[in-house]
């Protein structure tokens, strides 16, 4: 433990703000019966009230039915009974994840007052897991609408900067934790929407394996490519978040029946041996200086942890984005139809753009762009042969500012994120720095199929040697 | 290779004609966004029209399993 996270630890035993521990040092504080579950939830609701009316992260709070939560976690715990690592913790959950008795809009107007009979399977597992839902978080429309600026509710904004957009889709959920609303959420990841507001919001998100975490329950974006994922502060805290809502479910197609390992016991805080492939090309040919140097600098951490480090080339990041930008909007269009050509004026500017040009997709740029795929990852997979891990830049470049219209989805740099979308891999963005206008900047860690255990093990390592990780905003 | 479609940018008519063949009957405001947002995906489209092996599948391999019942 650095001196710094022994600091945080000491204030937080001497009545500190709650608010600044994660899941594990929460957790720990609990059962030394330090803190309960209640002021835990109470400190996260408080925060909410005080400071989420210039954020816009949350578009419900639950608070009565949180409050009930932890006080049924505080006594289970008093009594001995210990659900995990995640029993007692606040978390908050993306709009577009369907919650029983709970306005479940996915941030749109089509959705404005939809309030599912039930949960979807990850809400459950979090809830089985002993988690206090705190709310539900701001989203682009449907996970891929934004940011818009002409939706029921405003668009969720930077901690580290009003001003600045906090990425997406999981804006919200990025946000929230960022803020020190909740120190974990679940937010969804098509072709980056976990990664992306983790890195700009500085925090840590990993889009895991497809199928290791349900879907279902979760309104869907492009079947062939969507993720539940988890946005914490740490790869630690990840780590005990997906052991929560990780596992087979035979009501989602997608889900893959594969043992779930104990992720905690795999951060071992050593790398060293680890074969590291740096895909350089990919940001030196599209990120800012800023972010090539940190991510430069990181490469140089996990090489003195005792990781081998190659760098190697791996196909152009147009071809996959080419690739999951057709297939995810011939999907979309098909799960948006009915609603597009009847009432286009009920969704959002940039919403309709997207599912509209995804009609007119022909079959066969589909069964291309999928041809397409399989070449790529392929070649990707291939790679896994020579390197247990794959490392490049989180995002190309610091966060945007919030001008409506100011982001075009089509014209944006090409993103690393993609490939590990189109590959189903498991992929962590962590931060890494910090830009001169003093928003964050990531890191990308990647492993094989349903190896998360390796991934989180890296991100740790590279934790407990930076402190990035442990910057706050300054919100008040 | 062979191409189906011409490389050149589809004229604004040949996007109505997709447009209809997608069942979209949009005003014209709604229409100029679909003509500016398939001015940007359309070259993506002519660019994954490569030539490939006949046999290359795509990656959604249809698996029959995935559709027994659950046995308990």
């Amino acid at each position: 433990m650095t001196a710094l996270k022994a600091a945080v630890h000491q204030q937080a035993r001497e009545g500190a703000d709650l608010c600044d521990l994660g899941i594990a040092e929460l957790g720990q504080l609990m059962r030394e019966g330090s803190i309960s579950p209640v002021d835990v939830t109470t400190a996260c609701l408080d925060r909410i009230a005080r400071l989420d009316g210039s954020l816009n992260s949350f578009i419900t709070v639950t608070a009565e039915a949180a409050l009930a939560q932890a006080r049924t976690a505080e006594a289970e715990l008093a009594a001995g009974t210990d659900r995990g690592p995640f029993h007692g913790i606040p978390y908050a959950l993306k709009d577009n994840v369907d919650t029983a008795g709970i306005l479940s809009s996915s941030h749109s107007k089509i959705f404005a007052d939809r309030m599912p009979q039930e949960s979807a399977t990850v809400a459950r597992k979090l809830e089985a897991a002993g988690g206090i839902l705190i709310g539900k978080t701001a989203t682009f429309e449907f996970a891929i609408g934004g940011p818009s600026f002409d939706l029921p509710w405003p668009p969720a904004r930077n901690p580290w900067n009003r001003d600045y957009l906090p990425g997406g889709s999981s804006s919200g959920s990025g946000a929230a934790v960022g803020a020190r609303f909740v120190p974990g959420a679940i937010g969804t990841d098509t072709g980056g929407s976990v990664r992306w507001p983790a890195a700009m919001c500085g925090i840590t998100g990993l889009k895991p394996t497809y199928g290791r975490i349900s879907r279902r329950g979760v309104h869907p974006n492009t079947y062939s490519l969507d993720h539940c994922g988890p946005m914490t502060r740490t790869a630690a805290d990840c780590a005990a978040m997906l052991g929560a809502c990780a596992g087979h479910d035979p009501l989602d197609p997608g889900s893959i029946d594969e043992p779930v390992p104990d992720y905690l016991a795999a951060l071992t805080g050593s790398i060293k041996g680890l074969k590291i492939g740096l895909v350089r090309h990919w940001y030196e040919e599209e990120a800012t200086e800023e972010v090539i140097a940190a991510v430069d600098a990181s490469v140089e951490v996990l090489r003195g942890l005792g990781a081998s480090v190659e760098v190697l080339t791996l196909d152009p990041l147009r071809d996959y984005v080419d690739a999951k930008t057709t297939i995810s909007i011939a999907e979309l269009f098909s799960v948006h139809e009915a609603d597009i050509r009847t009432r286009p004026q009920d969704f959002g500017k940039l919403l309709r753009s997207r599912v509209m040009v995804g009609g007119l997709v022909r079959a066969e740029d589909y069964v291309q762009a999928m041809r397409w795929r399989t070449e790529l990852c392929t070649r990707m997979m291939a790679a896994f042969s020579r390197y247990d891990l794959l490392v490049t830049a989180g995002w190309m470049a610091p966060a945007d500012p919030a001008i409506p219209d100011g982001v075009d989805f089509f014209k944006k740099r090409q993103l690393a994120t993609m490939p590990f979308s189109l590959a189903g891999l498991p992929a962590l963005a962590l931060p890494c720095g910090f830009s001169a206008t003093g928003l964050p900047l990531s890191l990308q860690i990647a492993g094989r199929p349903f190896d998360e255990a390796t991934v989180l093990c890296a991100g740790d390592a590279y934790q407990q040697a930076t402190e990035w990780h442990l910057a706050k905003p300054d919100l008040d | 290779m062979t191409s189906t479609v011409p490389p050149r940018p589809a004229t604004r008519e040949e996007i109505a004609v997709l447009a209809r063949n997608a069942g979209l009957d949009l005003p014209p405001e709604i229409f100029e966004e679909l003509v500016q947002a398939y001015g940007n995906i359309e070259p993506m489209l002519m660019r994954l029209r490569r030539s490939r092996d006949r046999a290359d599948e795509p990656a959604h391999v249809f698996d029959p399993r995935k559709f027994m019942p659950e046995t308990a």
